[in-house]
């Protein structure tokens, strides 16, 4: 991995790292290119994606509410809240 | 009234649930994981909440943000501690093999069930596409009865299986022939090689043929498993920005210093590395070479699984290549040390740990899985 792709993937991820970090980061996505070596040597010509391990129908329901919980108590864990709203800094200036 | 363990993995409304992360500290659930529902309904009640590991990804616990649980110089898994008092069984989430690790190096019985039978709403999601509600105790029977009442399904669960195809998972055949994955033996240490050893010559004392097979394919089960569990922990982390809710920093000049910030600070190493990881994959320029492929890749290691039960009731290997992991073993070995989980993981297939020693059983074998353990305990006794 060089060291641009890391920078956007960590501006991408919302993460900043220390020197130390990137440099074990690197060094763990560059072991894990190596172990990716196995995946080359199976043959997967003509082999469908599997996305889940067992068959699974897109499940739909009657638009019935199930849990009627108040703002208030889905805001309960918020880190900060102002009259029902989740409060974050200005993003206009 | 009969007594439970749960992990942190799983929601509860009357405990705090964090998922060994800073990010989630004294986070309080609306609502409780359905699987507790179901042992409240049944007579059980939470005797505690087991610590795990970031987001149960590592190998035991050793990433958990208040430290890592260490006994005489070893990590230590602290369900397994739990599991010494009074409780019946533990369940708890097996998304990276912890829990069968676990269970392995503590003589305990674990059965991670086949994908879909048990629900995994309430649960913090992770590696949704392979991930499990497993139960650990100390005897077979005990790990039976709690995964009786939790099995089943759930509208609430969008991957929750039907309770026809639930109900097959209890159905009991005899194991006759069992397969030995000659390549997983290579790398174990002696207490893991010796442990194999013994457990094979029990199976031959029973009767039960036990032959020794390679697969390549099987074996490639980690590389895969690595990419789809960082490729879907990257997504679900996601959800974690400092503003609904969990921890946010205190220092930000704007919005994406919100974020950027709060992330920073809450989420640990090993879990940053597995997100970074995990988008790389995701890439315009890896997608196809690396996460595709390991779509396909799955897919393969299942049919040949399937070839594998055609001629044999179980396919047998280790839980882990060590019984003790050394408290300054690097974060990042799970990578490696999933080389022996990654195969039920990645196929959703049922497996259970006995004595331990892992078998993987066919899709909806965890009923005749249970039954062999529950015999193995009684002629060991």
């Amino acid at each position: 991995m060089e060291r641009e792709t890391l920078r956007l993937l960590e501006m991408l991820n919302q993460l900043r790292l220390t020197e130390e970090q990137k440099e074990k980061v690197i060094s763990f996505c560059n072991n894990r290119e190596a172990a990716l070596k196995a995946l080359d040597a199976i043959d997967t010509e003509n082999v469908e994606r599997m996305v889940h391990v067992m068959p699974v129908l897109t499940v739909v329901r009657e638009d019935i509410v199930s849990q009627p919980y108040t703002a208030e108590e889905l805001q309960q864990g918020a880190p900060e809240t102002d009259e029902g709203y989740w409060c974050v800094p200005k993003v206009m200036e | 009234m009969k007594k439970i363990i749960v992990d942190d993995m799983l929601l509860t409304k009357d405990l705090p649930t964090t998922a060994g992360s800073k990010m989630l500290e004294g986070y309080m659930s609306l609502f409780e994981a359905e699987a507790i529902s179901r042992l409240n309904g049944a007579g059980y009640t939470i005797s505690g909440k087991a610590e795990v590991g970031e987001f149960a990804i590592d190998l035991i616990c050793e990433t958990n943000y208040k430290g890592a649980f260490v006994k005489k110089g070893k990590l230590a898994s602290p369900v397994a501690e739990m599991l010494e008092g009074d409780a019946e069984a533990a369940v708890c989430m097996d998304v990276n093999g912890s829990v069968r690790r676990a269970a392995a190096q503590n003589s305990l019985v674990s059965i991670k069930p086949t994908y879909g039978t048990v629900s995994r709403f309430g649960t913090v999601p992770v590696a949704c596409s392979g991930e499990t509600v497993s139960v650990m105790a100390k005897s077979a029977d005990n790990c039976e009865a709690v995964l009786s009442i939790i099995a089943g399904h759930d509208d609430k669960d969008g991957t929750s299986l039907s309770d026809e195809d639930c109900a097959k998972a209890k159905e009991v055949s005899p194991m006759r022939r069992i397969a030995v994955l000659g390549n997983m033996l290579k790398d174990t240490d002696l207490a893991v090689a010796r442990k194999i050893e013994i457990f094979r010559e029990n199976l031959a004392a029973k009767g039960i043929e036990v032959c020794e097979i390679n697969s390549d394919v099987i074996a490639a089960s980690s590389a895969a498993w690595n990419v789809l569990m960082c490729a879907e922990l990257c997504n679900n982390v996601s959800r974690y920005d400092g503003v609904k809710y969990g921890y946010r920093a205190e220092n930000f000049s704007g919005i994406d210093e919100l974020y950027t910030n709060s992330r920073t600070e809450a989420f640990g190493e090993l879990l940053k590395c597995a997100i970074l990881f995990g988008s790389d994959t995701l890439s315009t320029e890896n997608y196809m070479k690396v996460y595709d492929k390991s779509l396909r890749v799955r897919r393969v290691v299942s049919e040949a699984f399937n070839a594998l039960f055609e001629q044999y009731d179980a396919v047998m290997m280790p839980a882990c290549s060590s019984f003790d992991y050394s408290e300054d073993i690097e974060d990042t070995a799970v990578f490696e040390e999933n080389y022996y989980t990654a195969p039920a993981s990645i196929t959703g297939l049922p497996a259970v740990v006995i004595d331990g020693v892992q078998l993987v059983g066919k899709a909806f074998s965890e009923g005749s899985l249970l039954a062999f353990a529950k015999e193995y305990e009684k002629e060991a006794k």
